[in-house]
């Protein structure tokens, strides 16, 4: 059971749940939008995430916060989406890993320190015919496997620990249908044996097969608990996206200009497309879909970031072909990425050096960057985005997220580009500077740039868009206006069921 | 009247207080102080040590050391590391003497033949980096073998005799009392400081070193700083061999060169160069070799026995890696 749990980030919480308790013989399923702390909420109740207040209580013992190895003593065994196998080690000895055979368990020291090469495959071999894995060889390294049987594997490592509380996060994404109703089976084993299943979901179909009970996280908060009778999948989708937000606070503006910025023609690159896609000046077009849809794809092939494979594409009525996002940025295009620490900060320097990242070369003469010329452009940028910070020599990394993500805007609005590529651009920035960034896409669609703006929070995309092209499989599977915008379409859509076409385009 | 001076004090007062702040936070600081500490106490300990004579045989070792420091400060702030700097000087001054002994070139053109090579090697260094995506390490250490066995084959242990004038004119003479070669140093010293800190290219090297896929998605050609950087690092190894070559007075490989990169990499961690690139300047560079130069020299006229001398150079490194990392954390606990 879990009791006044937090977790925030500076000052971006993610996780804000008053009470969860999970009981014996029941399981319970979180389902929940991207980002809405279902991986966090995993990672607080396994020890890999230390929780900012709150307590976790396990069969009436408190975890210690942020400690893995006590959550595993106290009988929390987790399935990890990204599998943490050792690749270079044999099946036998991942599945070991960490504990010792039975043989050796009640040995003397001596024993216990010598590893038990038998016993370890004799285990192994047990383990993978009780989950229902045939014929694997236990010697093979585990990198060799392919992923499916990966993932059986270190289901497999979590349930040799023979576990109180099963957590599984998404175990059956890599895996086909046969697997999957394998892992569906162990889950109710484990429940009728009197153990807890924690089970994150992401097919609604199967949640509502093997739920016992569901929670929805919204923003990390418990937006509803349901049982098996309540969550029809309408119903859970409805809780998962929320109508609780204010509209018509926030709209496009009114007009879109005539003029084409960018035209795309069967827009082709590794897990991308083909795409077609057009933007005008003045016109904010968003990107929905869900993880791995290719929305990231799409803004970076056209930032020639990643390599073309097929396709055209003009840029002002001009053919654009980049090698490298230096064209892309001399032709007018400016790209704030999705991961900020890794993709678009020198965490380390000033705020001066990454808010003139992209106008140093302008901003030089015969290549001589002055200081006043940098300290201006810099100073310039700051005021404009309404930056707080105390001094724009102190490191960005010592900034909200809210205030380097506006460096960041500043850094491309100052390019003058004809075309912003927003990639999650409210992503880990608290709700204050939200409204800001908004504004600040707003104003630019005004000032006559063409803004393409991939985001999972479909609320936002809702808000700020005059169009939201949905993504499946690298593919456009629905083009809507701003008339026909519904959410559940959208995810429908996004889910790749049924593709639906309502916008000027036809669907790939 | 008093309300007016209020503010007016407290705008005098702040930046005061940001420029004090800000000049205990620079990295450069310690070690510039740890240089005027060492200093002062070894002239206070020996008259000898800040003798002219010394003074001017610090001079010239300073040149030599500094000049392949910088170019491997350029790397490493990229986020590489040359491990070839001191070998391929070695190479280089057996190279410079056999064009301009057996095979009869010109001083001049002897000297721009070496920079050539040396330049070629850097710019295989430069693509197999960021073209082949090999590990610097590897690549420079293969260089650091080849070049070493180069000086070898090409000498077979003996030294290379009667080398043009012009060597020794460069490297053994002064002007107004300044050794040559330091002021050849303190010129590329100034052009590296300019390019670092005053073009768009150098600031797009602390990129490059800082966050590569942030500066590739900000517009910025990371391998072209790159490539640049390691051929400049190759260069200055050309550049510095002509200055001992003419020290020397003839071509000789042993003692010259092997182990040299060591210090360099020691004189830029010393001044606050960031092993994993982005982070460091051209005086705390300076500094981190002048350090080096004075302790070396100051053990020397304190006639400690010189096997305890690595001792000491080492003991030095390891505070100047631990200060870094205290500092480093320091910052990463305030963001």
């Amino acid at each position: 059971m879990l009791r006044a749990v937090r977790k925030s980030y500076g000052p971006v919480t993610v996780l804000d749940i008053p009470e969860l308790e999970l009981k014996r013989g029941q399981i319970t399923c979180v389902v929940g939008e991207n980002g809405a702390g279902k991986s966090t909420l995993m990672g607080v109740l396994s020890g890999t995430v230390s929780p900012t207040g709150g307590e976790i209580l396990i069969a009436g013992q408190p975890l210690l916060p942020g400690r893995p190895d006590h959550a595993k003593a106290l009988g929390v065994s987790m399935v990890a989406q990204e599998f943490p196998l050792v690749g270079r080690l044999s099946v036998a000895e991942n599945l070991l890993l960490g504990r010792h055979t039975r043989a050796t368990e009640k040995a003397g020291a001596l024993r216990r320190a010598l590893f038990d090469r038998a016993g370890t495959r004799r285990e192994a071999r047990e383990l993978l015919e009780d989950i229902g894995v045939h014929g694997v060889d236990v010697d093979r390294p585990v990198e060799q496997l392919p992923v499916p049987l990966r993932q059986m594997i270190e289901i497999a490592k979590a349930w040799g620990n023979r576990p109180l509380v099963l957590i599984l996060d998404e175990p059956t994404s890599s895996l086909g249908p046969v697997e999957a109703g394998k892992v569906l089976d162990l889950a109710r084993r484990h429940t009728a044996g009197g153990g807890a299943v924690l089970f994150i979901g992401h097919r609604l179909d199967e949640v509502r097969d093997i739920a016992d009970r569901v929670v929805v996280l919204r923003s990390g908060r418990l937006v509803a608990d349901l049982s098996p009778q309540e969550a029809t999948e309408e119903r859970m989708i409805r809780e998962m996206v929320g109508s609780e937000l204010a509209h018509g606070d926030i709209a496009p503006p009114a007009t879109v200009e005539a003029r084409t910025v960018l035209v795309a023609r069967g827009l082709a690159a590794d897990g991308l497309g083909p795409v077609d896609l057009e933007l005008r000046a003045g016109e904010i077009v968003g990107v929905a879909g869900l993880m791995g849809s290719g929305r990231s794809r799409l803004l970076h092939t056209i930032m020639g970031a990643q390599p073309r494979t097929g396709g055209e594409v003009r840029l002002k009525d001009q053919p654009f072909h980049p090698r490298h996002p230096a064209d892309a940025v001399a032709a007018g295009i400016g790209l704030v990425p999705e991961d900020r620490k890794e993709q678009s900060l020198l965490p380390l320097h000033p705020v001066r050096w990454n808010a003139t990242l992209a106008t140093l070369r302008r901003d030089s003469r015969h290549g001589v960057l002055t200081p006043k010329g940098d300290k201006e452009r810099s100073r310039e940028i700051v005021k404009d985005l309404g930056v707080r910070m105390h001094s724009q020599e102190q490191p960005i990394g010592s900034l909200s997220g809210g205030n380097q993500q506006k460096v960041v805007f500043g850094r491309w609005l100052h390019a003058r580009p004809d075309l912003l590529l927003l990639d999650e651009p409210t992503r880990g920035v608290d709700v204050g500077a939200k409204a800001e960034i908004y504004h600040l896409i707003d104003q630019a669609a005004q000032d006559g740039l063409a803004v393409l703006v991939a985001s999972s929070e479909l609320e936002e995309l809702l808000w700020i868009c005059h169009r939201i092209v949905v993504m499946a499989h690298g593919r456009i599977v629905a083009d809507l206006r701003r008339d026909d915008f519904s959410k559940e379409r959208i995810m429908t859509a996004a889910a790749g069921t049924q593709p639906l076409v309502a916008g000027m385009e036809e669907p790939a | 009247m008093t309300a007016q001076t209020a503010p007016a004090r407290e705008r005098a007062g702040v930046p005061a207080r940001n420029r004090l702040r800000a000049l205990v936070e620079t990295p450069e600081v310690g070690v510039v102080a740890a240089c005027v500490a060492v200093f002062v106490a070894l002239s206070l300990a020996r008259d000898t040590f800040a003798s002219a004579v010394n003074l001017q045989g610090m001079g010239f070792d300073l040149a030599q050391y500094g000049l392949i420091a910088i170019g491997e400060s350029l790397v490493i702030l990229t986020g590489g590391i040359d491990l070839s700097v001191g070998a391929l000087l070695g190479t280089s001054v057996i190279l410079m003497s056999w064009f301009n002994v057996n095979a009869h070139l010109p001083a001049g053109v002897a000297v721009l033949a070496t920079l050539a090579l040396t330049g070629l090697v850097g710019l295989w260094h430069g693509l197999a980096v960021t073209r082949l995506k090999m590990p610097p390490f590897v690549v420079t250490l293969v260089t650091y073998t080849v070049a070493q066995g180069v000086t070898l084959a090409i000498t077979s242990g003996t030294s290379i005799v009667g080398i043009s004038g012009f060597f020794s004119n460069v490297g053994q003479t002064y002007i107004a009392q300044i050794p040559v070669p330091l002021i050849l140093f303190a010129i590329v010293a100034v052009a590296a400081w300019f390019f670092l800190e005053r073009t768009y290219a150098g600031r797009q090297v602390y990129a490059v070193g800082g966050n590569p896929e942030a500066a590739r998605l900000a517009g910025i050609r990371g391998d072209r700083r790159v490539i640049s950087m390691y051929v400049t690092s190759s260069l200055l190894s050309g550049f510095s061999s002509m200055l001992v070559l003419g020290r020397m007075g003839v071509g000789s490989a042993s003692g010259v060169g092997v182990g040299w990169e060591l210090s360099a990499i020691a004189a830029a961690v010393i001044g606050g160069v960031s092993l994993v690139g982005g982070q460091g300047r051209i005086l705390g560079i300076v500094a981190g070799t002048v350090l080096l130069e004075l302790i070396n020299n100051g053990l020397t006229t304190l006639q400690i026995n010189s096997d305890y001398t690595n001792i000491v150079l080492g003991g030095v490194l390891g505070i100047a890696i631990l200060a870094d990392r205290l500092r480093a954390q320091h910052l990463s606990r305030r963001t």
